[in-house]
């Protein structure tokens, strides 16, 4: 067991260390993608702050969608995947190949990039969050570290999810040349059934209870209604972590069918 | 003006887009990838309103067939983007980074406007449609058609509108001169488009004041959309082409400077 830990430490610590100096060298490029990040819940916020001008608009007031879309932007940059547009070029143009020779499947030198971009991104926007708070006390918190500590459980919950998702949709370019266009058919469902443009409350309620029974509120809403404290009560966190545990069963699943039969079909293609 | 009369830049330029446009014409499924995902974003744009109009009346005084209708000037002026702007200009970043912006001011032509638009992606050019055809419609469902008058701003307003954006993309674009390593310095650009989706009226006044006079994203959409739907008299036309006046000059000028740049630390 300890050997198994240190060979897989060593592993990641190599992975994790090669990627943060790859983004070293694109800090300045990084920025600007959190930034990119950071506008549309931003928009977001500024419309709903409008709206609410006159009152609470379905039980959200103004500081209620401030926290929201505070929490949302740090959630969404934590757990956020870009892996679907690597896999897709790494088949398309080939890059896979030397990937598939070395000793160690390929998705843990993604795991790894994702850790090491989400380390210095997720500082980035928790820093810029707590000088907000700092003038402007709508966006502060209370002081409550069991919520915090559920909140970190279901945002890595969530961050796998997003993971598997992301590079599951990018396997597909083992069979179309389109599979970031589905990547962006899912990102357009998530903007609604994720919670990404408004709080899953104040969608009509039809839709807020079909979006119940896919993996969407559980990859992005809930742990933000975890953290902002909307998500309370134990019948209601027990629903959310056994909901985000059950997708990520199944997306992992999905991954692992989509990996065996799409190299199957690579190796076909290129032997 | 006959052809031979035309500035050398025009003649490059149209002998560019002629072979361009035959190139794409091999690629027809892009034009269906295009629509499709033009259609599917539009739809995605209309029901963000819908929800949003689930909870208000108006959006900053705006009813909903009016933001609708600076939905379809939105996504008419996407489509100029990503039709002309990214594929030309937007290309600048990589071409300082690599140093094949040598090869075009070896070139005996005006480098901006080469730069600017030696490519199209045509297919890109049905958002334009696409968009202006939604504007139409919710004119239509607003009931009252524009008159000559507010036409005629509208046409102004656009045309200002388009200036605009092509200068902020002139202005971003000219910063890779001195920061050679942000590659992705088009990402700028859409993180302050995304907020000309609404009218600027629907923000908090600091950020009004902002989008107005420092980073002048309300006179892309809000004007020409409001122009058309009559809450914009002639006066604001005016006002929109001094503003693309203003807004092309001084880029020319950051052009200009930045270029020095690039020969002093090329030679």
């Amino acid at each position: 067991m300890r050997a198994w830990l240190t060979r897989w430490g060593r592993r990641y610590g190599a992975l994790m260390r090669n990627a943060w100096l790859v983004d070293l060298q694109y800090r300045a490029a990084i920025v600007l993608w959190v930034l990119w990040g950071v506008v549309e819940p931003a928009v977001a916020l500024g419309i709903w702050w409008a709206i609410a001008r006159a009152g609470p608009v379905g039980g959200y007031d103004r500081t209620d969608f401030a926290r929201y879309f505070f929490a949302l932007t740090l959630v969404n940059q934590l757990t956020l995947a870009w892996d679907s547009w690597y896999l897709d070029r790494w088949i398309r143009e080939g890059e896979l190949n030397f990937r598939l020779a070395r000793p160690l499947h390929p998705a843990h030198e993604a795991v790894a990039d994702n850790l090491a971009y989400k380390a210095r991104t997720g500082a980035i926007l928790l820093v810029v969050w707590l000088l907000v708070a700092l003038v402007w006390p709508t966006v502060r918190l209370p002081v409550a570290p069991a919520r915090w500590a559920l909140t970190a459980l279901a945002v890595v919950i969530a961050a796998a999810m997003r993971f598997f998702i992301s590079f599951t949709t990018g396997l597909l370019a083992f069979w179309t040349t389109r599979a970031t266009s589905i990547m962006e058919l899912h990102a357009g469902l998530s903007l609604f059934l994720a919670g990404r443009i408004a709080p899953l409350a104040l969608l009509p309620p039809a839709v807020a209870s079909a979006a119940g029974y896919f993996w969407f509120p559980y990859m992005l809403a809930f742990p933000v209604d975890v953290l902002t404290g909307a998500a309370h009560g134990t019948a209601t966190i027990v629903h959310g972590f056994v909901g985000q545990l059950v997708w990520l069963g199944l997306w992992i699943g999905m991954w692992w069918v989509a990996w065996r039969r799409g190299i199957k079909r690579y190796g076909a293609v290129g032997g | 003006m006959s052809a031979r009369r035309a500035p050398r830049v025009l003649r490059v330029l149209g002998a560019l887009w002629r072979l361009n446009v035959a190139e794409e014409l091999q690629y027809r499924a892009n034009f269906v990838a295009s629509v499709v995902g033009t259609l599917f974003y539009l739809a995605t744009a209309l029901l963000t309103l819908a929800l949003f109009f689930r909870h208000t009346t108006s959006l900053g005084g705006w009813d909903y067939w009016e933001v609708v209708v600076l939905l379809g000037v939105f996504n008419a002026l996407s489509g100029v983007v990503e039709a002309v702007l990214r594929p030309g200009i937007g290309q600048l970043a990589e071409q300082v980074r690599s140093g094949d912006l040598d090869l075009v001011l070896s070139r005996p032509v005006d480098a901006q406007a080469f730069v600017s638009f030696r490519r199209l992606d045509v297919w890109r050019f049905t958002d334009v449609v696409l968009g202006l055809t939604l504007a139409a419609y919710a004119l239509f469902r607003l009931g009252h058609p524009p008159s000559v008058s507010a036409s005629l701003a509208f046409v102004v307003a656009l045309g200002a509108a388009g200036v605009v954006v092509y200068a902020i993309w002139v202005a971003l674009m000219s910063l890779a001169f001195w920061f050679v390593a942000v590659e992705n310095i088009s990402v700028l650009f859409d993180a302050l488009f995304e907020g000309a989706r609404y009218p600027v009226t629907a923000y908090p006044g600091a950020l009004r004041f902002v989008l107005v006079y420092l980073l002048p994203i309300a006179w892309t959409t809000t004007v020409p959309a409001g122009a058309l739907t009559g809450r914009f008299g002639p006066v604001t036309a005016a006002a929109a082409a001094a503003v693309a006046l203003v807004a092309f000059v001084l880029t020319r000028v950051l052009w200009q400077a930045a270029l020095r740049r690039y020969t002093g630390a090329g030679g």
